[in-house]
């Protein structure tokens, strides 16, 4: 049970508090996401300039997410909160089996398997926060849909090394991009809703 | 025949997004084989197979590509290429994948006061974001780092400090004279310049030896 202030067991953190540590969180996971990103970039693709052209969409790039300030301004916030959660949800079986991927992948340093169990890890709290959050301000349940978005592994696992990396580079990729993204709504909506859209 | 010949390979030196709402880039012409060499900048978006032209060549300055908010998305790959052609033939750049996202570069932050403590050596170094960020609407967060140093020594002194738009500055040298500057990032992207140098004289003239 959270410790209250005043020592008591039944107080409950303010939204605005909540909103503070899921940008926190969604910050870190964002910066995570780009070193791992980097380091696996640096060390395993032989000439990024090919890779970025043939990178291939992401399993969430269906939803549609604002792509510019005038959009990601004008939406309703239950829209992007709607939104934030669905691509939130809709990284659970990506994220494990990132994890189970990076311990196959030769050479892979330490440092990209931990960041991948940290990232795995606090996904999960910050999707667990959020729902605090979306329980008081919008509450719906969208269960089902989103984790169909991702239809598993590409070509990893019966395929040659190289296209096991390409799948893999891919989906850090898609990782960073989602994280970003995340991370930018909710900074959006933390000032919205939170601080009147002047932060 | 006389010195004349298709242009030479343009070369996409950056692309930058000042304010994460519009972006530009500029490339290196090559050789223009002594003769009329005109520019053009095309470009592909993620998930969209049409080729489309740079849509405006004059705002960003010359050898540059101006796309404005209509013609600016983000977290998406941009493909972009320049084609020189003259009379005799042409000759086209490497082509450069942009993701958007990555590649915002502030302007270095603005109004950057500085205020000695009545009676005491400390300082107060106080800033604005950028003219053109809107970190008030959450769309663009800036962290800030400031650094200082005395005029006449080399080194200096750099202090991360966040969001926040003040630092204090304890235990200066009573008659120093001193140089700040401020600088900012965007979660993801590039740092800005360092603000313009400000200074400040510490007053009591009394310098402590070492």
């Amino acid at each position: 049970l959270p410790i209250c202030p005043d020592g008591g067991t039944n107080c409950q953190m303010s939204t605005g508090a909540l909103f503070d540590r899921a940008v926190k969180l969604s910050h870190y996971i964002h910066s995570l996401s780009s070193e791992m990103f980097n380091e696996f970039d640096e060390r395993f693709t032989p000439s990024r300039r090919f890779l970025a052209k043939s990178v291939m969409s992401c399993h969430t790039s269906s939803l549609n997410t604002p792509e510019d300030k005038e959009q990601a301004q004008q939406i309703q916030h239950e829209d992007l909160l709607n939104l934030v959660m669905r691509v939130l949800r809709s990284w659970n079986d990506p994220l494990l089996h990132m994890v189970a991927e990076v311990q196959d992948i030769r050479e892979a340093p330490d440092t990209i398997l931990w960041k991948a169990v940290e990232i795995e890890e606090q996904t999960k709290r910050l999707l667990e926060g959020m729902e605090k959050i979306v329980g008081r301000i919008h509450p719906f349940d969208l269960e089902n849909d989103v984790n169909s978005l991702w239809s598993g592994p590409p070509a990893a696992q019966s395929a040659d090394e190289n296209s096991r990396l390409f799948a893999f580079y891919n989906l850090l990729h898609c990782l960073r991009r989602d994280s970003h993204k995340i991370d930018n709504y909710l900074k959006l909506l933390k000032c919205r809703l939170i601080h009147e859209s002047n932060c | 025949l006389n010195g004349q010949s298709p242009p030479g390979k343009p070369d996409i030196i950056k692309c930058r997004s000042f304010e994460k709402v519009t972006f530009s880039c500029w490339w290196k012409p090559g050789s223009d084989g002594g003769l009329p060499t005109n520019y053009s900048l095309l470009y592909r978006k993620e998930n969209d197979p049409k080729v489309y032209e740079c849509p405006d060549y004059e705002t960003s300055g010359p050898n540059s590509c101006y796309f404005d908010k209509a013609h600016t998305s983000f977290w998406i790959f941009y493909h972009i290429y320049v084609n020189a052609t003259n009379a005799l033939g042409s000759n086209v750049s490497d082509e450069e994948s942009v993701d958007t996202t990555y590649i915002v570069q502030p302007y270095p932050p603005i109004n950057v006061s500085l205020t000695v403590e009545s009676g005491r050596y400390d300082l107060l170094a106080k800033w604005l974001p950028p003219a053109m960020a809107d970190v008030q609407s959450g769309w663009l967060t800036l962290k800030y780092e400031v650094r200082l140093k005395e005029e006449k020594e080399q080194e200096w002194e750099a202090h991360s400090v966040g969001n926040q738009l003040k630092l204090r500055l304890y235990g200066l040298i009573p008659g120093g004279n001193y140089v700040v500057q401020v600088r900012c990032k965007p979660d993801s992207g590039h740092w800005s310049e360092w603000s313009p140098e400000s200074y400040v004289q510490i007053p009591g003239g009394g310098k402590k030896t070492d």
